[in-house]
């Protein structure tokens, strides 16, 4: 049995330390998709707590030959895209256009605030259906079975998705070369 | 695609991204709060006797030889021959005091289908969103013909805020709905009230 499956059943034995394991575990891997699905750290929290809750309140739903991880994720993809539904066109970015130029990668030589806030800008800008596929496949780095398990679209669709998220941020890259 | 298969720019931003985020120090903290405030899941009899009753009939891949593939085959087929002789009458109606198929009076709430139609004819692909399906992006799409596009979503009675969304990216609202209040961020939603039992 694996710590996953012993933590659940512990929790369904009464004992909600055990899902604190649970919540250490995951809760990193399960921030920065958030944050770098929503785009700030509010809604993240947001969709993070909702996640956990959620999780918990099911947790006797849960069926142990799936992989606890997959479940989790499960939910919060969804949870990431009811927040991203609710606040659509509410996101506002705060960062000036030179600091683009000024943190484009072949100038970049360290991890700033600044730096944070270009990718995070960079990755709103995609369409939501484009940047999930782009963080699950290169940030997650998930194959696209497992993608598909959790999102419930095709391999072939989700493929194309992360290709139009990689083309999208060349063009970008391109444009802010020739400007 | 892998990693190496992109460019140094996207490569750039995945690599970026990959790093860990911090949330507010507390955040941690509020989670467990709010799992403790939780009532402590359980699993029940009822689950528990459906998952072993699961293991029962979780579908199974077996091989068989050719000539029991035909004994099974026939047997089959002499079951189907035996019940349709007891079941029918010799012109082939059905038995005398058999209910009919159609037998249910009312369908129950949450089975009301409500239809709905946007015309868009340049769109590439709409999907539907709203509370009924936790305003999630990808979850009804809608199909299309001649221009409009349509589906139709089981729903319960009551008043639900939806609205459209073209090509992943532009919120529509249902031109023929009343809209909802401003939600306070600009943003409005259209309004579909569902009757008990009813259907559109």
């Amino acid at each position: 049995m694996s710590d996953d499956a012993a933590d659940v059943q512990r929790v369904l034995a009464g004992d909600v330390d055990a899902y604190a394991a649970l919540v250490d575990r995951y809760y990193d891997r399960c921030a920065r998709f958030a944050v770098r699905m929503l785009g700030n750290r509010d809604d993240a929290e947001d969709a993070l707590q909702a996640t956990f809750v959620r999780a918990y309140r099911a947790l006797d739903r849960y069926q142990e030959r799936d992989r606890f991880s997959a479940w989790l994720y499960r939910i919060l993809v969804n949870q990431c895209r009811s927040v991203a539904a609710r606040r659509a066109h509410r996101e506002r970015v705060f960062v000036r256009e030179e600091a683009l130029l000024a943190n484009a990668p072949d100038r970049s030589q360290g991890w700033t605030g600044e730096d944070e806030e270009f990718v995070q800008r960079v990755l709103n800008e995609l369409d939501p259906l484009l940047r999930e596929a782009f963080l699950l496949k290169y940030i997650e780095e998930m194959s696209y079975e497992e993608m598909s398990a959790l999102t419930g679209v095709g391999v072939s669709a989700l493929k194309m998705r992360a290709k139009r998220a990689c083309d999208r941020l060349r063009e970008r890259w391109e444009r802010i070369k020739n400007d | 695609m892998t990693d190496s298969d992109l460019s140094p720019y996207v490569e750039w931003i995945a690599r970026e991204a990959r790093r860990p985020v911090e949330l507010d120090a507390g955040a941690r903290d509020r989670i467990m709060a709010a799992v403790r405030a939780e009532r402590i899941p359980r699993r029940s009899f009822v689950r528990r006797a459906g998952n072993t009753f699961h293991r029962f009939v979780e579908p199974r891949a077996f091989t068989l030889s050719p000539a029991w593939s035909t004994l099974l085959a026939a047997g089959l087929v002499g079951v189907g021959v035996f019940s349709g002789a007891v079941m029918t009458n010799r012109d082939g109606r059905p038995t005398a005091g058999q209910p009919p198929v159609a037998a249910v009076s009312q369908l129950p709430v949450s089975d009301t289908f409500v239809k709905f139609s946007f015309v868009a004819p340049s769109a590439k692909e709409v999907y539907l969103v709203g509370d009924f399906n936790d305003w999630d992006l990808s979850r009804t799409p809608m199909a299309q013909s001649g221009g409009v596009w349509t589906v139709v979503v089981p729903m319960t009675a009551g008043r639900h805020q939806y609205s459209y969304v073209v090509d992943g990216k532009s919120w529509s609202n249902d031109p023929n709905a009343p809209s909802a209040p401003d939600d306070g961020f600009g943003h409005t939603n259209s309004v579909k009230i569902v009757g008990r039992g009813s259907s559109s």
